[in-house]
């Protein structure tokens, strides 16, 4: 009993921290505490660094939706609609937590990594006895980072997704081209689109949370350094799964 | 001035600090002795603000450092050169850039006139030809040279060195020694150095100070702790 209060406590004290520590760094980000060149390179190394797996599993999933979708469709006769199905399905769900969870995999971890190594090393401590505000030189343009580029990726993934199901749907399905391309503008409204993207940004804000806060508080040495990084990914994936629930029903809701 | 009054701190039920006081004037070198784990950094630590005490206070030139915010005390830090033990170099940056970062911060120097700083630095060092390598390609004692070129490179006021010669040979710990005495009487900068390295204390000191069991055991200049029956200090310096 005593130790379940305990770890009741715990928890209760945990998400205070990691609540002041987000207010840490949205004070910072308001009051203008930012360093363009550092984000810059963030978005840079986060971004470039997940490019790849990332259109690879777009590419893959956009192929197998449209597979799939050519079985399903031509059931009822219905082969002309691959094309709405693919870019309904990657646009609203599909290419939003695909690809925030790849992200979480690569780059969140990698921030992690990066900050609790720094940490263990001493390396934060040593910014701030040199007069320089760890959290702004550190871990704000990483947040920030990945605030710009998982929802940039994401909108790569849409496109390399969609190209895939084009493959597909011209060469096995054997619908014209530019009807398939035709279609596919037609298939996605503007509400379709942004229900993915108040997806994608809230990840983003998830991912960058979680990560920048594990690793900003790591200790242990480099054990330390390899539990909380995958402490970090293990939350990231739980969270996105449940959020993208929650917001989907709300989304549906709301907008249809 | 440095100024502890009655400073105390304990980690997880122990004792670390207990009740120290000490004044440091303008210009002196200070080494603190002791132990391993006796709370020599945990007492430099503390004297730059990184932790805070249980009791007591701790000004530097009158300001109460255990009182300021944490944006307060990174003003008071830039006055301040800091060698952490375990160097604690950006491993993401080579030495150069290392070096450079505080430069680059807190002055508005043209890239040239830092590049002929760094030059010169490195060069009492002995490191000429580092400057694009990252510290994990550079031995520890390499390392903790880098990270003391960078401690001194705006030439502060304060410096603070914990172990500036642990894992150096013998030579280099002379040398060492003898450029931190001589950075430091040529900018009249107060200093205080932690080690247990009895020969290269006497070597850079004005005054020593032994620490044990969270207590200032001895205080005083060389000939003091050569001539003192303490056993404590006999045992350290023998
Ligand atoms: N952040 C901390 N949390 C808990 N305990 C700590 C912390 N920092 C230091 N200690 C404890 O304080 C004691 C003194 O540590 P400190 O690092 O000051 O020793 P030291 O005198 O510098 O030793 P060394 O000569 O080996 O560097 C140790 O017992 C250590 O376990
Ligand atoms: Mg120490």
């Amino acid at each position: 009993m005593k130790s379940f209060f305990e770890s009741m406590v715990n928890i209760v004290r945990g998400m205070g921290d990691a609540l002041w520590f987000l207010c840490d760094i949205l004070g910072h980000i308001l009051c203008g505490r930012i360093r363009i060149g550092e984000v810059l390179k963030q978005v840079y190394e986060q971004g470039v660094q997940s490019v790849i797996i990332i259109t690879l599993t777009s590419v893959a999933s956009g192929m197998v939706l449209a597979l799939q979708g050519y079985v399903a469709m031509s059931r009822f006769g219905a082969k002309e609609y691959i094309s709405h199905l693919v870019a309904l399905s990657l646009v609203r769900e599909l290419s939003p937590v695909f690809t925030a969870l790849v992200f979480s995999g690569k780059a969140g971890a990698r921030i992690t990594a990066e900050l609790g190594t720094m940490n263990v090393n001493s390396q934060i401590l040593a910014t701030k006895t040199m007069g320089v505000d760890p959290v702004e030189y550190l871990v704000v343009p990483r947040f920030l980072g990945t605030i710009i580029a998982l929802p940039v990726l994401t909108i790569i993934s849409e496109i390399v997704g969609i190209a895939g199901g084009y493959l597909i749907g011209v060469y096995e399905a054997n619908i014209p081209g530019a009807f398939y391309i035709n279609q596919t503008i037609k298939a996605i409204r503007y509400v379709d689109f942004f229900s993915g993207f108040i997806k994608v940004a809230f990840f983003s804000f998830i991912i960058s949370w979680v990560c920048c806060y594990q690793g900003y508080f790591t200790r242990g040495g480099s054990l330390g350094v390899g539990q909380y990084t995958t402490k970090a990914v293990a939350y990231s994936y739980i969270y996105i799964i449940i959020s993208n629930t929650l917001l989907t029903k709300f989304i549906l809701t709301f907008w249809g | 001035m440095i100024e502890l009054t009655n400073v105390s701190k304990t980690f997880s039920g122990q004792k670390i600090l207990d009740d120290i006081s000490l004044q440091i004037g303008t210009g002196e070198i200070v080494v603190i002795l002791g132990e391993s784990g006796t709370g020599k950094s945990v007492l430099l630590k503390h004297i730059i603000g990184l932790i805070k005490p249980d009791q007591g206070h701790i000004k530097i030139d009158g300001q109460d450092i255990s009182r300021l915010s944490e944006r307060k005390l990174l003003n008071v830090r830039k006055k301040i050169g800091f060698l952490f033990q375990e160097g604690a170099l950006y491993d993401f940056m080579n030495c150069f850039d290392n070096i450079a970062f505080p430069l680059r911060e807190h002055t508005r120097m043209k890239e040239r006139v830092i590049k002929e700083k760094i030059q010169k630095i490195l060069k009492l060092i002995d490191l000429q030809g580092v400057e694009d390598k990252l510290p994990s390609q550079l031995s520890g004692g390499m390392k903790k040279r880098v990270a003391l070129a960078r401690a001194i490179v705006l030439d502060s006021k304060i410096l603070f060195c914990d172990e500036p010669t642990s894992g150096l040979d013998p030579i280099r710990s002379r040398d060492i020694s003898d450029l931190i005495r001589n950075v430091s009487k040529e900018l009249n900068c107060t200093t205080v150095i932690t080690s247990h390295d009895i020969k290269n204390s006497f070597r850079v000191a004005d005054r020593l100070i032994l620490l044990g069991k969270g207590k200032i055991i001895a205080d005083g200049n060389r000939s003091f702790f050569e001539q003192s029956n303490l056993p404590q200090v006999q045992e350290f310096i023998s």
